[in-house]
């Protein structure tokens, strides 16, 4: 089977039909990845030795005749903010850069348990702070569809990986947009969960509130299975929910899908959009409309305070997760000397943490200083319950959320790292499901389904509903 | 509302965020970190009065647990404990080693 050909479920029937086992596929992909990232840099890391073990135990459980699982041998790329035991964990960061992890993320425990093989660790904006992934410290991921433009970011090096094919799946995180963004500039497909759905235990902190993990997959039906896999209760996150997630998420009724009703808020269709997205997205509109299913105009009138609201809440929660960082606790950093503890720290942090790192934190301890508090950061926690209180309105009156994912085409290197705020612009149409926690799907040719709290049921139902239909028309 | 923020409130922000800044760090932070709170003042313009304050992300309320010892979790967390010392740069009797404080 050709490695482009590859999603989770065609794997999955590719190994019960014995046309290849797990350990070839993994070996095929590495040959790939070695010839191929060179153009693309997407990953920062590779464990072969554990990868074929992995793949080997795989193989091992099939010929004893043990059930083959959805994910049995699947070989996936995992952001680097995502601890796995033993493998370096470097949040694309100096600060990281010697750092090996101790344990496994809940979720990367969750996929190793239904056999999951794990390629590498993939390259990211430091600390998850970044819409193109140019805040790594260990060099820019390109674009796979062409090199000149950026991936996205912040998961920049997973969304990359998985459309140029060097895994048949990856995880991100996304706390304003980090997974849907990049997915959408390298025509992907991307699930943000509700916020408390999935565990963030072992997820390196960027901003506690907003962070979410999620799956960067080939097609809706594979964002479902490994969303299926990673999301339940976990006691080591206190925010993660009891919510049992059942075969609703990939058991599509068409007859109820036709009775949905789909909200167009006015303010994501704005003139700040690029005209070209803006005819694509309602090119979507229009072909679901043909099969029946309803829209309605709403408002989200409060959608244009999003990015104010964001950029003070995330960099003050970060400023306060950051601090854990002093160069000595997770690994210590080359060539510093210093005369006592403060020094230490002061140089650690002042080396180890790149520019834009250092400019949230500077954001965020300033929105958190007495005398500066009530006048940003308790008023961006109000215009939050705004915001969310706009969602909550609109769906008693629609299922779902269409918008476009981003409001420009993917952009060329060094085109918005001069001016910051342009670049925080980027993230204007994603933003507002994190700050609501709702649930988010990103999908080609570039739109957005926003759904109720609990409702990825219903935004991959309607997902795969258009992919089947575009891709059987 | 006029940026309220200038060189000496950004070296004392610096001092207490644990990061020191060059010459031409503080200056290209001090014009990109105005024009940033600048563009923040649009939130002037909204009425919060009698509005909450989101304050996480979830509406998840908070649950307390007896204080018991879970044995099985001990045992992962003795192990987990065991392998984070080990990666400290330097140890005395299972503590991490710094360089004096005073």
């Amino acid at each position: 089977m050709h490695l482009h050909d590859l999603t989770i479920k065609k794997f999955n029937q590719g190994l019960v039909n014995k046309e290849f086992t797990a350990l070839e596929m993994v070996q095929q992909l590495y040959k790939f990845i070695e010839k191929e990232d060179k153009k693309i840099n997407s990953y920062l890391s590779l464990d072969k030795e554990a990868a074929y073990l992995q793949a080997e135990a795989a193989d091992l459980a099939i010929a004893k005749g043990k059930g083959v699982g959805p994910l049995t041998g699947v070989p996936l790329a995992i952001k680097d903010n995502i601890l796995i035991a033993d493998q370096p964990a470097t949040a694309a960061s100096k600060m990281l850069e010697n750092y090996t992890a101790t344990y496994d993320a809940t979720v990367i425990r969750k996929l190793r348990n239904e056999g999951a093989v794990f390629l590498g660790k993939t390259n990211m904006d430091e600390f998850a702070m970044g819409s193109s992934t140019e805040n790594s410290a260990f060099g820019n991921t390109k674009n796979p569809h062409d090199p000149k433009l950026v991936p996205g970011g912040s998961s920049g090096g997973s969304a990359a990986a998985v459309a140029a094919h060097l895994a048949v799946a990856s995880l991100g995180s996304d706390t304003g947009g980090s997974i849907r963004q990049p997915a959408d500039f390298c025509q992907v497909v991307a699930l943000k969960p509700t916020y408390g759905a999935v565990s963030r235990y072992g997820l390196i902190a960027m901003a506690s509130s907003l962070d979410q993990i999620g799956p960067i997959t080939k097609n809706v039906e594979d964002a479902a299975t490994l969303f299926q896999a990673i999301s339940g209760h976990d006691e080591k996150d206190a925010t993660s929910s009891e919510v049992i997630y059942g075969d609703e998420l990939s058991n599509h009724k068409i007859e109820k899908l036709k009775k949905m009703v789909i909200g167009l808020p006015k303010e994501y269709f704005d003139k700040g959009v690029d005209k070209e997205i803006i005819k694509k997205v309602k090119k979507v509109v229009k072909d679901l409309e043909s099969l029946g299913i309803k829209f309605k105009e709403i408002s989200l009138p409060h959608t244009k305070y999003a990015i104010s609201c964001y950029y003070i809440i995330m960099p003050a929660e970060v400023s306060a997760n950051l601090a854990r960082f002093d160069g000595i606790r997770y690994s210590p950093l080359e060539g510093v000397k210093a005369k006592n503890l403060a020094d230490l720290y002061l140089k650690n942090r002042s080396k180890g943490f790149g520019k834009e790192v250092k400019r949230r934190i500077m954001l965020g301890t300033f929105v958190l200083s007495s005398g500066y508090y009530d006048a940003y950061y308790a008023k961006a926690q109000k215009v939050r319950s705004l915001i969310k209180q706009d969602f909550d309105q609109a769906f008693k009156d629609v299922d779902v959320i269409l918008t476009p994912v981003s409001p420009t085409k993917p952009f060329k290197f060094k085109e918005k790292t001069k001016d910051p705020l342009s670049m925080y612009m980027t993230d204007v149409l994603t933003v507002p499901a994190n700050l609501a926690g709702l649930p988010a799907l990103s999908m080609p040719p570039g739109f957005q389904l926003i759904g109720q709290h609990w409702r990825e049921a219903d935004i991959l139902n309607i997902g795969h509903y258009y992919e089947h239909v575009q891709n059987s028309g | 509302m006029a940026a309220p923020i200038n060189k000496n409130t950004l070296k004392q922000l610096a001092e207490l965020a644990r990061l020191k800044l060059t010459t031409k760090e503080s200056d290209e932070q001090l014009k990109d970190l105005k024009k940033i709170l600048k563009y923040f003042e649009e939130l002037q313009e909204v009425d919060t009065e009698g509005v909450e304050p989101m304050n996480g992300g979830t509406l998840l309320k908070n649950i307390f647990r007896d204080d018991s010892i879970n044995l099985e979790q001990k045992a992962q967390s003795v192990d987990d404990t065991g392998r984070i010392i080990e990666s400290f740069p330097e140890t005395d009797k299972g503590c991490l080693k710094v360089p004096k404080i005073l």
